[in-house]
């Protein structure tokens, strides 16, 4: 019985961060197209420093979040 | 995660910041100068003189050309990273508490100090990101905190919102052109000073660092709380983590407080939290006193502390790092959610 009862807080658990993932998976989804969006409508880059930096031999190790 | 040490500086550590590409560290400290390092070996690069009190802050820029630092000698200085030379200096009735560039570096921030009849002030200067160009002499912006003064402030995605905290424990929102107040919201304890203000990759959040011992992840649009992390010890410091959903916390009672309080331990650990759980994950030692700043490397492969016992220690993340993961998180990316 007690490892029952254990199991059942563990779900309740990794429910409640299930939740929480999904909320913030969510909100990141809504607020990315947002900003996208907006850029567009502004003119601007999607990469606020596209343009900024010169081309180098690096630049295709570069990562770009 | 074994740590490399970087001595170069004699006194307290204020803040450290790695500049976009995430293989130099830029540090400031109370005795007055700035030093950069390599981030994978620790190496100096080099150290900036010229500023006669101590040192606050310092922002790089996002091409990593320039730097800028704030200090307690009421300047603002702007230097080139390559040649080390200082190519303008901005004064100031106060000292300098913080600066940031935005995000594109076509501006900068400066938070100035409370002190002798005058007011607390975040002003704006244009940055020409061409060091051989000249930089104009004008403040473009100045906002000043009737309220409660700003200790710390940033810029929002797309320059939109200058960011403030105060030391009354509010966040405001500010139009970054206007410079009118949108919004001035309670978010941390009542009088307990917000100490950090740091961005996440793309600026649409950020999380606070307060002396009452939470960080709090924020939503820039509406300065909804998203996230509590909840500490044992004042805080100084909150950093977020890319490539993982984590954030660093760094704090700690300073000496006095400790001999009043808890004399075996200060708490000196960087604090690692689920960023999205807002649960603890683990806890890295090493300083002799509370850590001032944290900083994590852009590319995710490092952070860094910064400690009141005059030490950067740089860390590589290893690959338990990296593999840690939740279920429910590993579910998600099985899913294609992630």
């Amino acid at each position: 019985e007690d490892a029952d009862r254990g199991a059942s807080a563990d779900l309740a658990v990794v429910e409640h961060r299930r939740r929480l993932l999904d909320e913030w998976l969510a909100w990141r989804a809504q607020i990315e197209e947002e900003v996208a969006t907006e850029r567009e409508a502004r003119g601007l880059p999607l990469d606020p420093i596209e343009g900024l930096v010169k081309k180098t031999d690096e630049e295709e190790d570069q990562v770009i979040e | 995660m074994r740590p490399i040490l970087l001595q170069g500086h004699e006194r307290a550590l204020t803040q450290i910041k790695y500049n976009r590409d995430g293989d130099i560290i830029f540090s400031t400290a109370k005795d007055q100068h700035i030093c950069a390092w390599f981030a994978h070996n620790g190496e100096r690069l080099g150290t900036y003189h010229g500023h006669q009190g101590a040192l606050w802050t310092v922002d790089v820029d996002p091409t990593s050309t320039l730097i800028a630092s704030g200090a307690a000698d009421n300047t603002v200085r702007l230097w080139e990273i390559r040649s080390g030379k200082c190519l303008k200096v901005w004064e100031f009735n106060t000292a300098v508490k913080r600066v940031e560039f935005n995000e594109d570096g076509s501006q900068l921030l400066a938070v100035t100090e409370k002190r002798m009849g005058f007011l607390g002030t975040i002003e704006v200067m244009d940055i020409n990101l061409d060091p051989e160009a000249e930089q104009s002499d004008e403040k473009v912006l100045t906002i000043t905190c009737e309220e409660s003064k700003a200790t710390v402030a940033g810029w929002s995605y797309l320059s939109k919102y200058i960011i403030a905290g105060h030391e009354d424990g509010t966040v405001s929102q500010y139009d970054a052109k206007t410079g009118e107040q949108l919004d001035n919201t309670q978010i941390h304890e009542p009088d307990m000073p917000i100490t950090d203000l740091q961005w996440s990759a793309d600026r649409t959040y950020f999380i606070t660092a307060s002396k009452d011992k939470t960080a709090k992840l924020i939503n820039a649009q509406d300065l909804e709380v998203m996230k509590t992390y909840v500490a044992d010890t004042p805080l100084n410091s909150a950093s977020i983590t890319p490539k993982k959903d984590f954030v660093i916390l760094g704090g700690g009672q300073d000496a006095m407080g400790v001999t009043q309080t808890d004399a075996r331990q200060g708490k000196f650990e960087a604090r690692f939290y689920h960023k999205v759980f807002a649960e603890e994950i683990g806890r890295v030692r090493g300083h002799f006193g509370p850590l001032n700043s944290v900083a994590v490397d852009p590319t995710g492969k490092s952070y860094a502390s910064g400690g009141e016992d005059g030490y950067v220690r740089v860390h590589q993340f290893d690959k338990g790092y990296f593999d840690f993961t939740y279920e429910v998180e590993r579910q998600a990316k099985a899913q294609g959610q992630m």
